[in-house]
């Protein structure tokens, strides 16, 4: 559905994005990663037309250079910030409806899938930033495009504001829908992708499946396990046992740092030996941790 | 270019700029100073020729000059400068569009809301001196509205032009009045003192007012006005002589027209030549 050849772009003497090449079929969600500057949405930017760029970008098959108007057509885009002219909800879901040539029954059904709806008639500037987010992506789907391009969608928001977007992208993705897009979140991607692309200075320099990322990079997750206080040493010595050697005291029970894949077998561990385990957190790898872990390996 | 595009954006374009408050206000003021010109201008009897709609209609002339090119100035340097600024531009840009569809779309919403408030202006007036009685000639009159529609067309193209040379709102707003200083403000003295310094002709004169939009806008307006044209001194005498009544009030139209198309080319073609990450 997607695809990048080469493509290079520069500011001024700042190399963006240097000699991306990429595919991304239909109906395949696939995770743009990377620290900040990695080139992830001017990557983003060019595929949607937005910047000149050297090299070739095609969307179904479509020269977006050559056919600016037909490419743009097929892509619903969420930015990361959105801007909006001061107008009521309703009026830019027509107005944006309008340009896409769509029915304005198709703007009621945005609104409800978004829940937007009881906001319709307030102004953008109105709105809170999670919103304003779910406009943009009310929008993104007037038309019903095949491809969604997402930069960085959840950024802004909240906890409970990025699960509803997130749920709402997941729905869109279940649809068939291709979908390309970029992220901080290493859980938004485990969720969402089904193949991650990690960027770095310009460059992609690593692919792997989400749920094989953690394994590609030995990257580990901190499993908090709270306990009382006459079980910790002995829940202890039974995990450096077994075969969990990155365990320390945390004061309120252990902290294991494990590979992702194992965490269900070592909770299984110490259940099995009779240690009551009074609450467990799981602390996930950030992207730094990412970052760090593609720079010690060498990549 | 999609008409149906430009269209969608003419109407959305008008219909965000008339709920700005700043357009409320100016819109407010403009209706305002036209009543008051229109009582004041009623209130004596036959003053240097004009009656009714044309004595109405000359006073009018001073309030256009002062308002419409300070707003149809302002209004155009800040359209696109703004949306750039703010990054509304580049969203929209990443929907079905064209750069000309967004162009021209901005262009035609502005301008009939600075034809609307125009309109408001004139329309109070004209209904105004209708209640009074009426007198002197509603065609004129009707001329002098169009001339002003003209000149806030000639400015805001003229505004366009600065925005799309400004990355930024407030440098752009800060050029236009500038510019408002320069053809409204300083175009009489600086017409003068160039012509006392160089020690100018008769026709030079000419040619240095026709420069001006404004002078434009208000040689001919006069002339619409006044059927003596000595009333424009010297150099009006000199131009009718040369041009003839007709001939000179066509060059004066044609002008205006000029000032309206050229800045607006101008105006397109850099806008057109924005890089994309420009936008």
């Amino acid at each position: 559905m997607i695809e990048v050849r080469g493509v290079t772009k520069s500011f001024g003497s700042v190399l963006a994005v240097d000699g991306v090449t990429l595919d991304v079929e239909q109906g395949q969600a696939v995770a743009l990663l990377g620290a900040n500057g990695a080139g992830k949405s001017t990557l983003l930017k060019c595929i949607l037309g937005l910047l000149d760029y050297s090299g070739v970008i095609t969307v179904d098959g479509r020269d977006v250079n050559d056919n600016p108007k037909q490419t743009k057509s097929l892509i619903g885009y969420v930015p990361q910030e959105p801007e909006f002219y001061d107008i009521r909800t309703r009026d830019i879901l027509r107005f944006f409806a309008s340009i896409r040539r769509v029915k304005n029954e198709r703007i009621d059904h945005v609104l409800e899938l978004t829940g937007l709806k009881e906001h319709e008639l307030k102004s953008t500037t109105e709105l809170s930033g999670g919103m304003r987010q779910r406009l943009s992506f009310a929008i993104a789907l007037l038309s019903e495009p095949p491809v969604l391009i997402l930069d960085e969608p959840t950024s802004n928001l909240d906890a409970q504001a990025r699960k509803d977007f997130l749920t709402l992208v997941c729905t869109y993705k279940n649809e068939g829908k291709t979908v390309l897009f970029s992220s901080h979140r290493l859980d938004e991607v485990d969720l969402l992708a089904d193949r991650a692309l990690f960027m770095r200075a310009g460059k992609v320099i690593l692919e792997a499946k989400p749920e094989n990322l953690g394994e590609t990079l030995g990257l580990k997750v901190k499993i908090n396990l709270n306990m009382a206080e006459e079980s910790v040493d002995r829940a202890m010595s039974l995990l450096l046992e077994g075969g969990f050697p990155g365990v320390t005291k945390n004061g309120a029970g252990l902290d294991v740092e494990i590979e992702s894949s194992r965490r269900m077998a070592l909770i299984k561990k110490l259940i099995e030996s009779g240690i009551e385990l009074w609450d467990f957190s799981v602390d996930e790898p950030t992207m730094e941790d990412l970052v760090k872990q593609i720079e010690e390996n060498g990549y | 270019m999609d008409i149906k595009n430009v269209l969608l954006i003419m109407r959305k374009e008008a219909a965000e700029s008339l709920k700005n408050r700043w357009f409320i206000l100016y819109t407010g003021c403009f209706s305002a100073l036209a009543l008051l010109v229109l009582l004041i201008a009623t209130s004596g009897t036959n003053i240097a020729g004009f009656t009714g709609y044309g004595r109405t209609a000359a006073s009018l002339i001073n309030l256009v000059l002062l308002f419409v090119p300070l707003i149809a100035l302002i209004t155009g340097g800040i359209s696109i400068a703004s949306e750039r600024e703010n990054g509304t531009l580049s969203y929209l840009l990443s929907h079905p569009v064209t750069k000309s569809e967004v162009f021209f779309g901005k262009y035609l919403g502005l301008l009939i809301v600075i034809w609307f408030s125009i309109s408001i202006g004139f329309g109070i007036a004209g209904v105004g001196v209708a209640l009074r009685g009426g007198g002197g000639d509603v065609t004129n009159y009707l001329i002098t509205a169009l001339l002003s529609a003209l000149l806030a067309a000639s400015l805001l193209g003229v505004g366009f032009m600065v925005s799309a040379f400004s990355t930024k709102a407030s440098k752009a707003i800060g050029i236009c009045v500038f510019l408002w200083l320069f053809f409204i403000v300083l175009g009489d003295l600086g017409i003068m003192g160039t012509t006392v310094v160089l020690d100018l002709g008769i026709r030079q004169v000419l040619i240095l007012a026709l420069l001006n939009p404004g002078e434009v806008f208000k040689i001919a307006s006069v002339l619409v006005l006044s059927p003596r044209f000595e009333i424009l001194g010297p150099v009006g005498v000199y131009a009718v002589r040369t041009f003839g009544r007709e001939g000179i009030f066509y060059l004066l139209f044609s002008i205006m027209a000029l000032w309206t198309l050229v800045p607006l080319l101008l105006a397109y073609t850099v806008f057109s030549r924005l890089r994309k990450e420009e936008l």
